[in-house]
């Protein structure tokens, strides 16, 4: 080929008018380098005229498509160049990095093999192996490939951060971190690597240092994508999540369609509770890059919060076929659902399936802590031991999971000892990521009640939306408000609706609920209680009844009758120390800021039972009704029926087989309600005495 | 976009900047609000003048949308023109990734010279767009050749091509569009200050000036102007129309008139669509029209070399006049380009340069009303014309 003399004719003005095709490429070569794109693609397309399908010209023309952004383009281009006989292997070793780039992996895959097969020691064709490898899930050979290449190649900083980057996702931390700092030391002003060494920061909790790395790799490139997603995974991670979207915003402000952007846009707006946006927002990711499992499990997330299970299912099945990287996060996500969808075979057969291909699961090692009982010489429990022991350095949340995780199992084991070392440091290791003020709290919650004493209420009572659809259940977290909901749902003219954060937000919109009351016109109320029926009305499904359990509600319960006359309000209640400890042994999905510090969740409670007492002599009979938990253990139809009479409907059986009602329930409490009514929830403390003392000091309870 | 949005928008086109700022601040009162509204407000308070009272919003800006590039260019001008010119030119290299200027972005395949030592490399500098920008910013060639020692290969313009030559301090010359020889290194010619690190104590920098007349032009013009009576003053009232602040930078003949006052002797060196206007002086003024005579850059440089100043609006001329280091007066508009910083009659790119500047958006008769008083002074009357000028550098 490179001896080949045939004459093209070149109207490139400042060029002789015959050349050799070799004359022709060296010259189309020259003017790219000088940045002359035109010159360089008129002798291309020379050559191509003479010699349609030569490989070099076909190439220079795919890496300019490549420069100007038409990787598409590229890629057309680059494959026929391919097709020669005697192919550079340097030709292969880039269509497998495009390919890769448009998420073509078994094809780039494919052309690097080739590439290397060719010519074993191209280290670019090693490194764009083994990042495809990487991506498609294939992390031990990627690490091969890429150890290949810095075995070649000591001083390739490049090499040096796609090693750091599978060996961060093998889970080694600590390997990883080093191939960064290599990377950095050989290439300071290398903004990938400052962006992934940020990202392995947060992983191990050191926002601040991680932010700040991520900030250099954004002052080298502004436009660095992957640096937007890290900073707002760091501020997820600390529960920032306006800060969070503001770094997506700013990606997707000059990058409107970056799957990876708009992804993780979705997943920080299921963290504030805004499932509709982030359906929104993922199915756009999902249009965007269809084959991206970053973009489907965003999707599968945002479906789930929004209550659509089986749409999730798809969308967690499919990034599950896909393979690569997002694998087991869709199998935990699977399971979740399959758990809340009451088919608990189903679930423990994904979590043990993702812990047999990915043994330091702590995410999937939590919920399958929840869905068994364990003795103390349960093999399994050794395995989360291994984990969470010095040997192995995990990701801040994951190491976090473990925790929770071995608290439960060595709970259930009666170790309390163990059981509270591993919560104390589970507790201790989530109460880091954010900032919580009891004090505040105490104020603010004593505020409410200040405001909406019992004159007031009187004064304010009358208006509002008529509606006897409205049941709130209420209480503190862990009382038993799932179980009572799920009671409740099984009767024919019932729908459990789950937590709703209609009720805050329309709150919060005037202020918050101090503030409302200040503002409550009886125009005000109308228009309050409308918007919540309204959203009600789209969950309801015709219904006479609909339950919203949002435990939170009982700071609003207060305000509930002014805004929906009809509305009928369960408060439920457990004993202190039960729902406390119930609380300290959970890792919460949603915001529960008062749990992690036993003190602070003592205080809290205290908090609660004062504001309770105030609308106890607030709130008029008929509209408000207390149940213990512990009572409606002990006397199951006693209590339904005393609630379904309140709620005023007629008597139905099903209530009393709550426990067989296919219907979702997503709350921590989700494998309990699957059960007939045992006792082991009651009492269930005392052997814990010990270990909760500083809980029931703050409670101010006595030594029993 | 928001009903404010749109309002301040069409404030800022109407120029009402001070009723665009306070629909803003009242918009932005909470101390949040949309980036949209931050950056107009920038600009409205930076548009009236004051523009170090701009510079925190738009660095607030440039911090929380790091990859928004036009906010970074809106910093770049507004930290150039304040003299900050470390952050500036750093803030300046991403004149090329705006939505208007990504298209003519040139990828070049070789790395861009970071400013240090590479003895033994090629360095290709290529010019940009702005013929006034090559001719200020040349100067840096034979500097980067210094700090690099590499061999230099400077890509210019055609039409500024002899001048370039005759400048010397690099090893061999191209022509833009033709095929450089092999390089390993290039730096974009307005990139020179950010890869060096260009400061305002650097300049003007040596040699100044750094640019000559051909002689044998210069022999010629200094024939076709002996019988003029001095001083010879060069008058240019008009930019490229296709500049972005063109309304804004230029100016008109008419305008001129009150120079006439002072007997001088007025050139039109005036190129462009307006230089017909030169035919038809205002009253009074002597104004001899050079315009059709002017070929190329060769002839305007040895006209300002034969000449006793060029009173000028801010255009190529100007800096070709301060790298042959002639005298010029140069009338700025309100708000003036970077290149000009804020407030100061003079200018550390060029000595012998005085600027005039507008006392408010659009005020050219209080520019005008200055230069009359100042070539009053620089030749009293009864003494118009008989000594060769040359203007004593300001400060």
């Amino acid at each position: 080929m490179s001896g080949a003399k045939y004459q093209v004719m070149n109207t490139t003005p400042q060029s002789a008018p015959g050349l050799s095709i070799d004359q022709a490429l060296a010259q189309a070569h020259a003017h790219w380098d000088a940045g002359q794109n035109i010159p360089a693609e008129m002798l291309c397309q020379q050559v191509l005229a003479v010699w349609p399908g030569q490989s070099d010209a076909l190439h220079l023309l795919g890496l300019m498509a490549y420069a100007f952004g038409n990787v598409d383009l590229a890629i057309d281009n680059l494959r026929r160049a391919c097709q020669a006989p005697r192919v550079a292997p340097v030709y292969l070793s880039n269509l497998a990095e495009m390919c890769r780039q448009r998420g073509l992996l078994a094809e780039g895959e494919e052309a690097a093999r080739r590439a290397v097969g060719l010519e074993p020691t191209l280290v670019g064709a090693w490194n764009n192996l083994g990042i495809i490898q990487q991506e498609a899930g294939k992390l031990e050979e990627s690490l091969a490939s890429l150890t290949r290449v810095v075995g070649l190649k000591p001083d390739d900083a490049l090499a040096r951060n796609n090693l750091g980057n599978t060996l961060k996702r093998l889970g080694r931390l600590d390997e990883a971190r080093q191939q960064y700092e290599a990377a950095l030391a050989l290439m300071p002003n290398y903004a990938e690597a400052h962006s992934n060494l940020g990202s392995l920061l947060n992983d191990l909790g050191r926002s601040d240092e991680a932010l700040a790395s991520i900030r250099r790799a954004m002052d080298i490139n502004p436009r660095l994508a992957d640096a937007y997603i890290n900073a707002s995974g760091v501020e997820t991670a600390r529960r920032r999540y306006d800060d969070a979207l503001r770094w997506i915003d700013g990606l997707l402000s000059f990058a409107p369609l970056h799957p990876g952007g708009l992804a993780a846009k979705a997943s920080v707006l299921v963290s504030m509770e805004r499932p509709d946006q982030a359906v929104d927002v993922a199915l756009q990711a999902v249009s965007a890059a269809p084959q991206s499992g970053d973009a489907l499990l965003a999707l599968g997330e945002a479906l789930h919060a929004q209550g659509q299970l089986d749409q999730a299912l798809l969308a967690f099945d499919k990034a599950i076929a896909l393979g690569g990287l997002t694998v087991e996060k869709a199998m935990i996500n699977r399971a979740s659902v399959k758990t809340e969808q009451g088919d608990k075979e189903a679930a423990l057969a994904d979590l043990k399936a993702v812990i047999e291909r990915f043994p330091n699961s702590a995410s999937a090692w939590l919920p399958l802590s929840d869905m068994k009982k364990f003795k103390a010489a349960d093999p399994d429990i050794a395995r989360m031991e291994r984990l969470a022991g010095p040997g192995v350095l995990l990701a801040r949340s994951e190491a976090t999971a473990v925790r929770f995780a071995l608290g439960k199992a060595w709970m259930d084991a009666g170790d309390a000892e163990r059981a509270f070392e591993h919560l104390n440091e589970g507790n201790r290791m989530m109460r880091e990521t954010f900032a919580y003020d009891a004090d505040e709290t105490s104020r603010w919650i004593a505020s409410i009640g200040q405001a909406l004493d019992a004159k007031t209420f009187k004064r304010l009572s009358g208006g509002g939306a008529p509606s006897d659809a409205p049941v709130f259940v209420i209480g503190v977290p862990r009382s038993g408000t799932t179980l009572l909901e799920q009671i409740l749902a099984s009767h024919a003219a019932v729908h459990g609706a789950g937590e709703l954060s209609a009720m805050r937000t329309l709150t919060d919109a005037y202020g918050g609920p101090a503030a409302l009351v200040s503002a409550l016109t009886p125009d005000v109320a109308t228009q309050i209680g409308r918007d919540y029926l309204a959203e009600i009305a789209k969950l309801g499904g015709g219904k006479a009844r609909v339950v919203d359990k949002m435990p939170s509600n009982f700071l609003l319960a207060g305000l509930i009758p002014l805004v929906l006359p009809g509305a009928h309000i369960i408060h439920v209640k457990r004993d202190p120390v039960d729902t406390c400890l119930s609380c300290y042994s959970k890792l919460f999905a949603r915001e529960q800021l008062f749990t992690y510090d036993l003190t602070e969740l003592g205080r809290f409670y205290r908090d609660y039972e004062a504001i309770m007492a105030h609308w106890r002599k607030v709130l008029p009979a008929d509209r408000f009704l207390e149940v213990q938990y512990e009572a409606v253990v002990d006397d199951l139809e006693g209590q339904a029926r005393r609630m379904i009479e309140f709620i005023g409907l007629p008597w139905d059986d099903a209530v009393l087989d709550f426990h067989k009602t296919k219907r979702r329930v997503r709350t921590a409490s989700v494998n309990q309600v699957r059960q007939p009514l045992f006792n082991t929830s009651v009492g269930r403390w005392k052997p814990f005495a010990k270990q909760l003392r500083p809980l029931t000091d703050a409670l101010g309870l006595l030594e029993p | 976009m928001s009903q404010v949005e749109l309002e301040a928008r069409n404030l800022i086109a109407q120029d009402r900047l001070a009723e665009a700022e306070a629909l803003l601040r009242q918009a932005l009162a909470s101390g949040s609000g949309a980036a949209s509204l931050w950056r107009m407000l920038g600009a409205a308070i930076r548009g009236q003048g004051r523009v170090a009272e701009a510079r925190p919003i738009q660095e607030l800006l440039v911090d929380a949308m790091p990859g928004d590039l036009s906010m970074r260019f809106d910093l770049a001008e507004t930290l150039l023109v304040l003299g900050e010119f470390e952050r500036g030119w750093r803030e300046y290299h991403y004149r090329y990734q705006m939505p208007h200027t990504t298209r003519i972005e040139r990828k070049v395949q070789k790395p861009r010279w970071d400013g240090r030592p590479i003895p033994g490399k090629t360095l290709l500098i290529h010019d940009e767009q702005g013929y006034g920008d090559t001719f200020q910013f040349m100067r840096m060639v034979p500097w980067a050749k210094a700090r690099s020692g590499a061999r230099v290969v400077l890509e210019i313009n055609h039409e500024m091509h002899s001048l370039a030559a005759r400048m010397g301090g690099f090893d061999a010359i191209t022509l833009r569009g033709q095929l450089p020889p092999t390089f390993d290194e290039h730096c974009e010619m307005m990139s020179l200050p950010m890869a060096m690190g260009l400061k305002l104590e650097d300049l003007p920098g040596s040699p100044m000036p750094y640019l000559t007349a051909d002689p044998e032009r210069l022999a010629l013009w200094r024939d076709r102007l002996k019988d003029l009576p001095r001083p010879l003053v060069c008058l240019v009232w008009a930019g490229r129309p296709t500049h972005l602040n063109d309304a804004r930078r230029s100016m008109s003949l008419p305008m001129l008139a009150p120079l006439a006052s002072s007997g001088a002797t007025f050139l039109s060196i005036q190129k462009g669509p307006t230089e017909g206007l030169a035919t038809e002086p205002p009253e009074g003024m002597t104004l001899v029209n050079l315009s059709p005579e002017i070929r190329d850059f060769e002839d305007t440089a040895a006209i300002l070399t034969v000449a006793d100043l060029l009173i000028s609006v801010d255009s190529s001329p100007v800096h070709l006049a301060g790298a042959l280091g002639r005298p010029v007066w140069v009338m700025l508009p309100f708000i003036p380009d970077w290149r000009w910083l804020m407030h100061r009659e003079d200018t550390p790119w060029y000595p012998a340069h005085r600027l005039f500047r507008q006392a408010s958006p659009g005020d050219w008769d209080g520019v005008v009303r200055k230069m009359v008083q100042a070539l009053a002074e620089r030749s009293p009357p009864g003494k118009t014309g008989q000594r060769r000028g040359s203007v004593k550098p300001p400060r």
